[in-house]
């Protein structure tokens, strides 16, 4: 069906010309799910978006190769013949359904358009044919929402009626980008169960994007594994997992986290108790209302949670969006407001503390962050940036500082000849060092680090973890791991809290937990997990 | 690995990024040049004038250019040289101390009301609201009508027309950078409120205040002309560019020269600070630019 | 949507008030009465003029008093032409103004969305500089430089078109509406091109794209919408510039609008008029700010159910 030959596309952008596809050939035949594995930069979205010429064509240029979908190549295709193709014998789903879809048109005209522009068809039954889209892909009442705008639905619901809006003209392929990382994992499962489903039921070839290893286990047939616009590998999915053959796949393969704790808890059980949070509340208040404004609704970041934490553990706290693990996290910082509770770090009660006694105590407990491009200021050279925790606790005077921030560029891994460079000049994992060795310049007692790897490549994921394995065992730290992504905890907690709607749902020692979850919430939440 | 011995690898900030692609960027260049070329006249313009801006020579009346007066003279025989650089004095002055009062202004009301935040922000907010709505322009024919008009009205006038837009690009980009992660990372850190507005907000917002403001200063000498066209603003014997094509517009047809010379003055210095304006906006927002 | 529209007018009520005070108290402010640049006026007619406008009366009694013809619509005798209420003065000039206005909106959106729909499509060719660098043109010539030099041109030098009034030889229109409409073409040109550009970066055009549908329909149907948004929010406070720009354009080419008579009343020193006119461009002026809002809120439909109480 689908026959791709030396396919290779170049961009030339100011700073020079990069090769983005190289020599890439694979086949695909009808009904068969093929997997495109690779982290960023490998050229797995731009391979197929070149077979649409979806890709931006002045920076960009396909220098080589072809495409051939039932006989005829699709590459050299003028743009009246390739939209012939476009959504009607080939479509293509997206990875964040808010922005992919138009917020200002009403979901029926999206559906309606769609199969209008390919098949003519009166627009009455073009509407039935879009009320039967959505119903097909799990939208219940279709007939009452057809007529709503994206924005009323939820992520979930968005991705359903953007498949909808693929298949709605019937193409033979779907080339899928990356469709559910921008999704809950629960949400996630539903949505590869549905695409699962409308792929048998249809006969559809599926050309499924991902970085996840375990998202291509459960869907493809087939795998591919490309490393900087080169396919290294191809496969079955049994051979590519079980018998990878070249180092890149390996090395994929092995960031993986399938693996337990590799290190025993260090955890010292100490009275007072480390951390001790008594009825915590942080809630956010909406106003509204015509002329005067009252409150319309209230959030519940935080709802009336307990817990205890022992000094040298590695907590994980596990939720999926909205669950309320972020503002947790933020609320024991003081990075947000609480309305009510306690927050007793070694007996010292936080919430209590004046204004000067508190940023005395800030140096306790520090905070790593998801985002390693927002949460350094792009104005300040690593140097400043590390040297400034340093000089505003007089930890380091203006003479020991340049020493003492060498060391940290150390223990983080980071070379030392890099210090007076600015933060866009570093890739992700590396900034990601730097925020790490500002959070332990302090020396903290408690570490809280929100989400520190999911912004990352499956590779460079591992190498954090494990620093941050290292420098929790080195410096004697306490650390709160916020999460989404079960695996990530599992290798590195002792111990899981999983939250839902901010209330604390169960909590128990990682293993335990995994093996045995009590509640109905986690076990939903491992069932989804995908399984090589 | 022990590095230490190495040298150390110099970096590049993003204002020196920035000012590369400013460079790149000819008709900026152009522009600053250009503009650079007008504050020097205006600077040296009592020196370097070839004749005083009110000396009239009645018996030569207007002539076209000439060798000993290369813009020609005006219906009094007032050299039109002189009187146009005299009036880039004004001009520029206009702008430059205009667009600072504005500056200020706007700078500290929209930095206060974004770091704020909550109630204070809502409140101030709602009053620049409020005065947006008032028609200002208006306001400073009537003043300039009331009050006669001296530079100093000008001044106070036209700042307080600009620093309502500037308040508002100010606070909407402290919101912004407030709620970057490196801010509350600072916030963790223990730094007072001082010096994360000095050592985090404002270098990340000094940005697009630049380019703003760039481009407010023609905005304020546009209005200044505005106001002296219509004879509200500089009275003659001072000349002002509005004011000198005003004059040009009633002999447009026997004496065109009265009419182009000062237009192209004027629109000449509109154009390299909009010119310099825009390529500083490219240059500090790469998304923004061509590739 | 109702309610929206209910709590800007309750809005604008205090602003108008706040407009008509400062007027008022700005006009009592200057130096000298109202009568002291005239010549000598004989002792009995300045009483006489005082009974007459109430001069005498304490400053807030007169301003009440403005205030109660104000809501009957009364903006009382014209100082200058005390046969003439300030009333028929606005009336007589407004038609003008509002055509010149409409016909330089219109000659605006026309060239600038043109100019900058085209630019967005094609950016870095020379369909895109050479409209945008017109738009830098439009805006750098003020239309006290552009209109002269247009009326030199076309009026005295080639004499193709009508150099003054407004009606009375056929033509007479284009030169003052073009002249008026340049700046705002190029300021509409520059925005619709940056917000295009904006809106065709977006995922969802490239969803469009991806479902095969005509560039034609990929423009206007998905990409305007949102294109066009900065567009509006620009043309609300524009219509304050478009009011102070037809001062000079109806100064030019000699148009019996409300601009010119308010330029005139500004020197003549005409109190009512100007108080009058100051607040009617008042008026005029948050009409349009409501006007354009209403519109915006139309255009998004996320807005669009906030306002009439969400879902």
């Amino acid at each position: 069906m689908l026959s791709v030959k030396n396919l290779r596309v170049v961009f030339n952008t100011r700073n020079g010309t990069t090769v983005a596809v190289d020599d890439l050939s694979f086949e695909l035949n009808a009904g068969e799910v093929v997997a495109i594995v690779g982290e960023s930069g490998s050229g797995k979205s731009v391979a197929c978006y070149s077979l649409l010429g979806l890709i931006p064509m002045p920076p960009g240029r396909i220098e080589g190769g072809a495409a051939e979908f039932y006989g005829k190549d699709l590459l050299p295709m003028s743009e009246p013949e390739l939209r012939c193709v476009r959504g009607n014998k080939i479509a293509m789903i997206f990875q964040d359904p808010m922005t992919s879809l138009n917020p200002y048109m009403r979901v029926a005209d999206q559906l309606i358009e769609t199969i209008r522009q390919h098949k003519s068809m009166s627009k009455q039954d073009a509407h039935q044919k879009a009320i039967q889209a959505l119903l097909e892909v799990g939208i219940r009442d279709a007939e009452a929402r057809i007529n709503d705008y994206p924005h009323q639905f939820s992520g979930g619901m968005r991705q359903r009626v953007m498949i909808a809006m693929a298949l709605i003209a019937e193409p033979e392929l779907l080339i899928a980008d990356e469709p559910t990382t921008a999704l809950d994992v629960t949400v996630q499962a539903q949505i590869l169960a549905l695409i699962k489903n409308l792929q048998v039921t249809r006969k559809l070839a599926v050309i499924f994007i991902t970085h996840d290893l375990g998202v291509a286990a459960q869907m493809a047939d087939h795998v591919l594994v490309m490393e900087k616009g080169i396919l290294v590998e191809q496969g079955t999915t049994e051979n590519i997992f079980k018998h990878p053959q070249h180092a890149y796949t390996r090395k994929l393969l092995s960031a993986v986290l399938t693996t337990t704790k590799p290190t025993p808890s260090l955890a010292q059980h100490t009275e007072p108790p480390f951390l001790h949070i008594a009825h915590l509340n942080t809630w956010f208040t909406q106003y509204g209302g015509a002329f005067i404004k009252r409150v319309v609704s209230r959030i519940k970041g935080v709802d009336d949670i307990s817990l205890t934490i022992q000094r040298g553990e590695i907590v994980g706290i596990v939720g999926e969006s909205g669950s309320g693990k972020s503002t947790l996290g933020r609320s024991i910082m003081r990075l947000v407001d609480t309305q009510s509770g306690e927050i007793l770090l070694e007996g010292k009660n936080l919430l209590a503390l004046s204004e000067t006694d508190l940023k005395k105590s800030r140096r306790d407990f520090q905070m790593i962050f998801q985002d390693p491009y927002a949460s350094l200021n792009p104005r300040m050279t690593v140097f400043d940036t590390l040297a400034e925790p340093l000089l505003v606790h007089g930890l380091a005077t203006p003479q020991t500082v340049v020493e003492q921030v060498n060391e940290l560029m150390d223990d983080v891994g980071l070379d030392r000849r890099f210090i007076r460079k600015y933060p866009h000049e570093f890739s992700g994992g590396q900034r990601q060092r730097i925020a790490i060795a500002r959070a332990v310049a302090l020396k903290p007692k408690l570490i809280i680090a929100d989400e520190p790897v999911s912004a990352l490549d499956v590779t460079i994921r591992a190498q954090i973890l494990t620093l941050l394995l290292q420098l929790t065992q080195k410096h004697q730290l306490t650390m709160l791991f916020i999460s989404h992504d079960m695996s990530v905890v599992r290798y590195l907690c002792d111990r899981v809290l999983v939250m839902q709607k901010g209330k604390l749902v169960e909590q128990g020692a990682t293993e335990d937990l995994f093996t045995n979850p009590k509640e109905a919430y986690t076990q939903q939440l491992l069932a989804a997990i995908p399984k090589l | 690995m022990n590095t230490s011995n190495m040298p150390l690898e110099k970096g590049t900030s993003l204002a020196q990024d920035a000012f590369r692609r400013l460079r790149k960027n000819k008709m900026a260049v152009f522009g600053l040049f250009v503009l650079v070329f007008f504050i020097v006249i205006a600077l040296t313009t009592p020196w370097l004038a070839p004749y005083t801006y009110d000396g009239q020579n009645l018996e030569l009346g207007a002539v076209p250019p000439s060798a000993q007066h290369w813009l020609g003279t005006d219906t009094l025989g007032r050299d039109q040289l002189t009187r146009i650089m005299y009036g880039s004095r004004v001009s520029l002055m206009v702008g430059f101390i205009a667009t600072a009062v504005a500056l200020l202004i706007g700078v500290l009301w929209g930095a206060t009301a974004g770091f704020l935040g909550g109630r204070v922000d809502a409140i101030m907010m709602r009053l620049v609201d409020v005065l947006y709505a008032l028609p200002f322009t208006i306001f400073i024919v009537l003043l300039t009508v009331i009050f006669g008009s001296s530079m100093l009205l000008l001044f106070l006038a036209i700042g307080a027309v600009e620093w309502l837009t500037m308040a508002r690009i100010v606070r909407g980009q402290v919101l912004t950078i407030k709620q970057q992660e490196f801010v509350e990372a600072a916030i963790s850190m223990g730094l007072s409120p001082w010096q994360i507005i000095t050592r985090h907000l404002i270098p990340n917002v000094i940005g697009p205040i630049i380019v703003y403001t760039t481009l407010t200063i023609p905005s304020v000498i546009l209005l200044e002309s505005f106001l002296s066209f219509l004879g509200l603003g500089i009275q003659p014997p001072q000349s002002s560019w509005g004011s000198l094509i005003s004059g040009g517009v009633e002999t447009m047809e026997e004496y065109p020269w009265l009419l182009i010379f000062p237009g192209l003055a004027l629109s000449i210095t509109l154009f390299s600070l909009n010119f310099l304006g825009d390529g500083l906006r490219d240059a500090l927002d790469p998304r923004a630019s061509k590739d | 949507m109702l309610f929206f529209i209910i709590r800007r007018i309750a809005y604008s009520v205090p602003v108008l008030l706040m407009v008509t005070l400062a007027t008022f108290l700005m006009i009592h402010a200057a130096p000298g009465g109202p009568f002291s640049q005239e010549r000598k006026i004989p002792l009995e007619v300045v009483k006489h003029l005082n009974e007459r406008y109430h001069l005498d009366d304490p400053i807030w009694e007169q301003f009440f008093d403005y205030c109660k013809h104000l809501l009957q619509g009364d903006f009382g005798p014209s100082f200058k032409y005390p046969s003439h209420t300030v009333n028929d003065l606005i009336a007589a000039g407004f038609p003008a103004t509002c055509e010149l206005a409409i016909y330089a909106t219109l000659f605006a959106l026309v060239v600038g969305l043109t100019a900058g729909v085209m630019a967005s499509l094609k950016p870095n060719s020379w369909q895109d500089y050479l409209p945008m660098s017109g738009a830098m043109l439009g805006i750098c010539l003020p239309s006290f430089v552009l209109g002269p030099l247009l009326l030199l041109v076309f009026g005295i030098w080639l004499q193709w078109l009508p150099v003054a009034g407004w009606g009375q030889i056929p033509g007479d229109k284009i030169l003052p509406s073009i002249t008026l409409g340049a700046s705002y073409a190029a300021y509409i040109a520059r925005i619709s091109r940056g917000g295009m550009l904006e809106i065709l970066s977006q995922d969802y055009i490239r969803t469009a794209r991806a479902k095969g549908l005509s560039t034609s329909r990929i423009i206007f149907v998905h990409a305007l919408r949102g294109g066009i948004t900065p567009v509006i929010s620009f043309l609300g406070p524009a219509i304050a510039g478009l009011l102070a720009g037809s001062f000079v354009v109806e100064t030019i080419f000699q148009i019996p609008g409300i601009g010119r008579f308010y330029i005139q009343a500004a020197f003549n020193r005409d109190y009512t008029m100007i108080m009058g006119c100051t607040i009617f461009f008042a008026f005029l002026i948050i009409l349009f700010n409501l006007l354009a809002d209403v519109v915006l809120v139309l255009l998004n439909p996320k807005l669009r159910q906030e306002m009439s109480g969400g879902r």
